[in-house]
């Protein structure tokens, strides 16, 4: 991997934030009502006047009272001091420190079902690629075919009503206390496990799936290109072939599905999250957009795209230490 | 027969799908002689490929189905090796040299690592051991600066470089025989003629038994000994190189011969053979070549001809061979 490529995708990524940053900051400010009105509705017994001057006291005290692009400055000279502002909520929380706490239950989520989508996929795409035409490749292909038609909150739904609320396994929706009293004890983290086991659930069947078929798909194409037949025409074993030579090819394509998974982590679960009351990114930007919380949901945008801009960056470099044929594009 | 390397007899491979019966060989026997280079000569689609994976076992089962009465190298009857046996076999005793080396070469591996892998295999050596010898390997087939090139991907090499890393692998183990698959097919006429020799010398100076599969005949008439010219599964005509090129009997040999452009072709348009070889599901009844064949009679479209030895070993299947010296008069019907 060459320096020279290292740094222009760095540099691209930076000119990527740039642009997110930017419409960032102007998609919130196109045609929606007036913060300061949507704050402090005008009272019955207030003149008009008082309401002005009320209007005028929030604007200030939020950056509003300037031009668009003066707040544009504003806004960009305040990122460079990593400030997100501070949200509209009562008690004016600053939006970094929500982030803060609402990140760590996303990834809960989140990055179970990655692992459990990765390790159990992966392994059967390979079984279905290695038993291919039979019953278990049919099996992972009708699988596909009705987990593309079964979206996960659908899942979800079904998941939360029969074992949630009829059979009552495990509990239906989460109790947001949970979040809240959370003190890392082991009857805290048991009850952490409990609440999570469905919506995880209902988040991985469809990735576990996705998984296995491209997997299988991947094996499959790799165990017919040329190569393989001249690494077994040199004698190697089956296991050899299928480790050194099989493997590493057929890595490739998933390595970038994985890096597409990554950066989905964050914002990935908004529905999902919502459906089962997860106190979580996704829900905080809910709340955000039906509160027209400004700062709070750039902040949360521009986390979440930040957060996947450094994800495809470092899938990208990854994928140029397994495929060298990557970079030559650049330097010739 | 001590001084044979291979010895063939009666393969068959079939691909059995859910149309009928693809019949890829049909019963083909033949015999590569120490030292010596045997060709197979055929369109594409007749089964040469085929023939070549199922000498080394490779061709996988299913969907193929391979039966061979005898496929004795050098003394030992392979016919009922497992696979496991046969990853002793492939790449010490026969090696395979394939067609396309962008694609023959794995794209995510040095070319040094893919060589070394030949002698981690079969020679016992450690890494450093192999990688030792893979510089060696790859100065022998005149890869400059092997040592920098051993470190180096499929994709930095210009496609004769990789048809040498190729040659280079399959002779790293001095295997007993090697099986070249249509070598210089991908490459210009420039550098075939370059990879050509490489070969042809390694071959001569390793005494290495060579089964070159080619549908190129210039590419024979220099390498050569004895070609085997097959259609649609079957061998239809056996000669020594010289006698092939000076007197083809069968009227397939003589098309293909034909199809070969000439200067004097100025002249007169080269021949060409009508149609294309027949799809391997449906083959024509009779001699499978009739239906292209001027010289074809209603016996031919009603009996296979067998394959007839004359006095001088040529071995030909067809009921009007044609430049037929007196003194080679068919020895047995």
């Amino acid at each position: 991997m060459q320096k020279g490529y290292v740094f222009k995708r760095i540099l691209y990524a930076i000119f990527i934030f740039f642009i997110v940053m930017t419409l960032n900051f102007f998609i919130p400010r196109i045609g929606v009502t007036d913060p300061a009105e949507r704050y402090y509705p005008p009272q019955g017994n207030m003149s008009e006047i008082e309401y002005d001057i009320i209007k005028q006291v929030t604007r200030e005290q939020y950056g509003f009272d300037v031009s668009t692009f003066q707040q544009y400055l504003n806004y960009v000279e305040k990122l460079s001091r990593f400030d997100l502002g501070t949200s509209f909520k009562s008690g004016s929380p600053k939006v970094s420190d929500l982030i803060a706490q609402r990140l760590p239950w996303t990834l809960v989520l989140s990055v179970t079902n990655l692992i459990i989508c990765l390790s159990i996929g992966i392994s059967l795409g390979s079984i279905a690629a290695w038993k291919r035409g039979r019953w278990q490749d049919t099996a992972l292909l009708n699988a596909s075919t009705i987990s593309t038609a079964l979206p996960g909150f659908f899942i979800a739904l079904i998941l939360s009503f029969y074992l949630g609320f009829e059979l009552e396994l495990f509990p239906a929706y989460t109790n947001p206390n949970m979040i809240s009293q959370f003190d890392w004890s082991f009857e805290a983290i048991k009850v952490v496990i409990a609440n999570a086991a469905l919506p995880i659930i209902s988040m991985s069947i469809g990735g576990i799936i996705s998984y296995a078929q491209g997997t299988r798909n991947s094996v499959i194409a790799v165990t017919n290109e040329d190569f393989i037949l001249t690494a077994r025409s040199k004698g190697l074993s089956q296991r050899q072939v299928l480790y050194k030579h099989t493997l590493r090819n057929a890595m490739l394509p998933i390595v970038t599905s994985i890096g597409m998974s990554i950066s989905g982590l964050i914002g990935g679960a908004v529905i999902i999250e919502q459906i089962f009351n997860w106190n979580g990114m996704g829900t905080l930007f809910l709340e955000a957009n039906s509160t027209n919380d400004y700062p709070l949901m750039m902040g949360v945008m521009l986390f979440m795209s930040s957060f996947a801009i450094v994800a495809n960056l470092v899938t990208e470099l990854c994928y140029s230490l397994l495929d060298p044929r990557v970079t030559v594009g650049e330097r010739r | 027969m001590k001084d044979l390397m291979l010895k063939v007899r009666n393969l068959k491979v079939i691909f059995p799908n859910q149309m009928g019966v693809l019949k890829a060989v049909e019963g083909i026997d033949f015999d590569i002689p120490k030292g010596k280079c045997v060709a197979i000569v055929g369109e594409s689609g007749c089964g040469k490929s085929v023939t070549s994976l199922a000498v080394m076992k490779l061709l996988n089962s299913p969907p193929a189905m391979v039966r061979v009465d005898e496929l004795v190298l050098d003394g030992a009857d392979l016919k009922d090796y497992t696979d496991q046996m046969m990853q002793e076999v492939r790449g010490k005793q026969i090696s395979m040299i394939f067609q396309d080396a962008m694609t023959a070469l794995n794209p995510v591996m040095t070319i040094g690592k893919q060589i070394d892998e030949v002698f981690i295999r079969h020679g016992k050596m450690d890494k450093g051991e192999a990688r030792i010898a893979t510089i060696k390997a790859l100065e022998l087939v005149g890869v400059p600066e092997p040592k920098s090139r051993a470190n180096q991907f499929p994709h930095q090499l210009s496609g004769g470089m990789r048809q040498r890393v190729l040659i280079a692998m399959a002779f790293a183990c001095m295997p007993k025989l090697i099986i070249a698959d249509e070598p210089t097919t991908a490459l210009d006429v420039t550098i075939q003629a370059q990879v050509l020799d490489v070969l042809s010398d390694m071959q001569k100076k390793h005494e290495v038994s060579l089964l070159l599969i080619t549908h190129d005949l210039s590419v024979v008439a220099n390498m050569a000994d004895t070609i085997y010219v097959m259609y649609s599964g079957k061998i239809v005509e056996k000669a020594k190189v010289r006698e092939l090129f000076l007197h083809p009997h069968h009227p397939y040999t003589i098309g293909l011969l034909g199809s070969i452009p000439k200067l004097s072709d100025e002249v007169h348009k080269f021949v060409q053979i009508p149609d294309a070889v027949p799809h391997p599901m449906f083959k024509p009844t009779g001699c499978y070549f009739h239906p292209r064949c001027s010289h074809s009679t209603l016996k031919c479209s009603q009996v296979m001809p067998p394959l007839k030895t004359l006095l001088n070993g040529r071995e030909i299947r067809c009921f009007h061979p044609q430049n037929v010296v007196d003194f080679e008069e068919v020895a047995h019907e």
